[in-house]
């Protein structure tokens, strides 16, 4: 994304402190109008930090953040005019759910008649009606979470900001929500940023990710892209690819050679960095062979079967590899001890440099 | 130790209020106390009730700079003071007024000396002016300190919430905070009220002439007729108002439980 004007938010070299210490090293974003952005990263990483920058309940220490190419970095929240979800949804304990959702409006000094049906029509689109006049208070969490949705989206406005809104309930209410929550940007064409840790919320709702690490953005892209193509042990590990094998690299006749301790080297057409190398991979790339198959474009781990575990639909076993232990699935059924080879294809492996401060990587 | 400290001397005055030695019950006290001190119970719900709202209002101000002030110095300045004269007895507090509000007082030459005034406007404010003055620097800590920590127990979201959807700073407080916080200040005031009905010192030192307080009323009964029998009635007038006041509270506390 470039950064021109028609940007619906603009973050560039934004720098914030909390007193000395820095929790935004410059970061720059530009979210195009009507895209769903998700950030994710683990606690700590400033994501939250990022958003609340963006609302003006955090000061920036320097940078800009233009929305719609108007400068607000300066501008206390309540000029800003986008909307935010929170995690606690934040109602408002001694209004009804009328109120809440309506409060925007009678702000922004719309009739009272007015107001009662722009509410009805939202609540009738989040399937509350008929909670008009009910307290917030005697409402369930997915119902809170949606008249909190109401009152966000009641004002109507061009940037909705989610402050991991569905972290606080419960599994089947969260994916409910998080589809609806998806559909009415659809409809109503809202910018969204969403900050989740939830990989699996930020992959199904976001046109683009944001992974965040220590206050810097360390990749963003597509989930796909992100997911398929990490640029970092960081992002490779964070997007679920948390094994790790050292492996060597060196060039040969054709293309390149791929051998880890302990078992053949393995010809490959693909590209790697040469010399030493740790491969991320997830659990689901790995499976079962012979101990001694040899296929090309796969290295395979000889190693044996320490424990059986039956999920349903697949056998889960751990396999032992030296000191190390993984994970498989397989469809058949394997006798305890039995040596096997754990096969890994080497184009699912994400390859980056040992990195030698570290020493044997186990991220 | 209740019974034999507190009850007995209780339903003694009680007793001693509604009757006379040799004619049984009778309401001739009460009809002596209207007579001599019907203005100076008007006077005394007056002030009260000024100095309770005053104090409400000044308590409001203050905790919600407190809580939703983006000025640290300020912030910092009036989270250090604003406690202080919580530690300073009625009768010292009373004293210092008498210094600062005087005709000759330090207020006053303060602003002859800014200019604001000339030394022929200065008046004294050692009247029912001073008794408010007094008593609401003194009670606005309290109740502050009470409603500074109710608003800073809300979730602080749902102040973001307000001001992301545009509303100022000012309808925050008054919109969304407050209302939550309305039962801790309603205590506040109801506990200032009584403890203001109830302040000897102050009326006696500050303001000292007709008309006055009933604490004063009370005490010059008895201290120069030995009029115990007026003196309660006028302590059951007092019980009343107070009696009033907590009224309204509990039963403002039944509606909120019903309501739940």
């Amino acid at each position: 994304m470039n950064s021109s004007p028609s940007a619906a938010i603009d973050i560039h070299d934004l720098h914030v402190s909390y007193g000395r210490q820095r929790v935004l090293h410059g970061v720059d974003l530009s979210v195009a109008p009507g895209e769903f952005i998700a950030i994710l990263g683990s606690s700590g990483c400033g994501k939250t930090t990022l958003l609340r920058t963006v609302a003006g309940f955090q000061k920036a220490a320097g940078g800009a953040i233009r929305l719609f190419g108007r400068d607000v970095v300066n501008m206390p929240p309540e000029k800003r005019g986008m909307a935010m979800m929170f995690q606690s949804y934040a109602l408002w304990p001694h209004m009804t759910v009328m109120g809440n959702v309506g409060y925007g409006l009678r702000l922004r000094g719309v009739p009272k008649d007015e107001i009662r049906t722009r509410v009805a029509k939202i609540l009738k689109m989040l399937n509350l009606s008929g909670l008009e006049d009910r307290k917030v208070t005697n409402l369930s969490g997915g119902q809170r979470q949606r008249v909190a949705l109401g009152r966000a989206l009641a004002i109507e406005p061009e940037i909705l900001l989610l402050d991991e809104p569905l972290s606080n309930l419960d599994a089947k209410v969260r994916v409910q929500l998080r589809s609806e929550l998806k559909s009415l940007q659809n409809q109503l064409g809202f910018t969204a940023i969403h900050v989740t840790h939830d990989r699996e919320e930020a992959m199904t709702m976001a046109d683009r990710i944001v992974v965040m690490d220590a206050g810097r953005i360390a990749q963003m892209g597509s989930p796909k892209e992100v997911f398929d193509r990490p640029n970092s042990p960081f992002v490779a590990s964070f997007m679920g690819a948390e094994n790790t094998i050292d492996l060597d690299v060196n060039p040969a006749s054709k293309g390149i050679e791929v051998k880890a301790d302990g078992a053949a080297a393995t010809a490959w057409d693909g590209r790697a960095p040469p010399g030493r190398v740790t491969a991320y991979f997830r659990d689901d790339v790995a499976s079962l062979v012979d101990p001694n198959a040899r296929i090309d474009g796969s290295i395979v781990l000889p190693g044996t079967i320490t424990q059986r575990t039956y999920p349903g639909g697949h056998y889960r076993y751990v396999v032992a590899i030296a000191d190390r232990h993984f994970t498989v699935t397989d469809d058949d059924y394997h006798e305890l001890d039995r040596p096997v080879g754990l096969r890994l294809p080497l184009a699912s492996l994400h390859l980056f440099p040992t990195d030698p401060t570290k020493g044997g990587n186990h991220a | 130790m209740i019974g034999a400290l507190f009850l007995y001397p209780l339903g003694y005055s009680l007793a001693a209020a509604f009757t006379e030695p040799g004619s049984g019950l009778t309401l001739m006290h009460f009809r002596k106390a209207y007579e001599l001190y019907s203005t100076d119970i008007l006077f005394t719900l007056f002030i009260v009730i000024t100095s309770t709202l005053l104090t409400g209002l000044f308590a409001i101000i203050i905790a919600g700079i407190l809580t939703l002030g983006e000025t640290p110095w300020l912030v910092g300045a009036l989270r250090q003071l604003y406690r202080w004269p919580l530690f300073i007895p009625f009768i010292v507090a009373a004293q210092c007024m008498r210094t600062f509000l005087a005709k000759n007082g330090l207020m006053n030459n303060s602003l002859v000396a800014l200019g604001v005034m000339e030394p022929l406007q200065a008046t004294s404010f050692l009247d029912w002016r001073g008794i408010i003055i007094t008593f609401v620097w003194k009670q606005v800590p309290f109740v502050t300190l009470m409603l500074a920590g109710a608003m800073a127990s809300i979730d602080r979201a749902t102040i973001e919430a307000g001001r992301n959807l545009g509303a100022s700073r000012l309808r925050v407080l008054i919109e969304i905070v407050l209302p939550q916080v309305s039962q801790t200040l309603l205590v506040g005031l109801v506990l200032s009220f009584v403890t203001m009905l109830s302040v000897l010192s102050v009326p006696m030192m500050v303001a000292g002439s007709q008309p006055t307080m009933l604490t004063v009323d009370m005490a010059f009964r008895i201290n120069s007729y030995g009029d115990y029998a007026t003196a309660n009635a006028l302590g059951v007038i007092s019980y009343l108002i107070a009696g009033t006041v907590a009224w309204i509270y509990l039963r403002h506390n039944v509606k909120r439980e019903v309501q739940a």
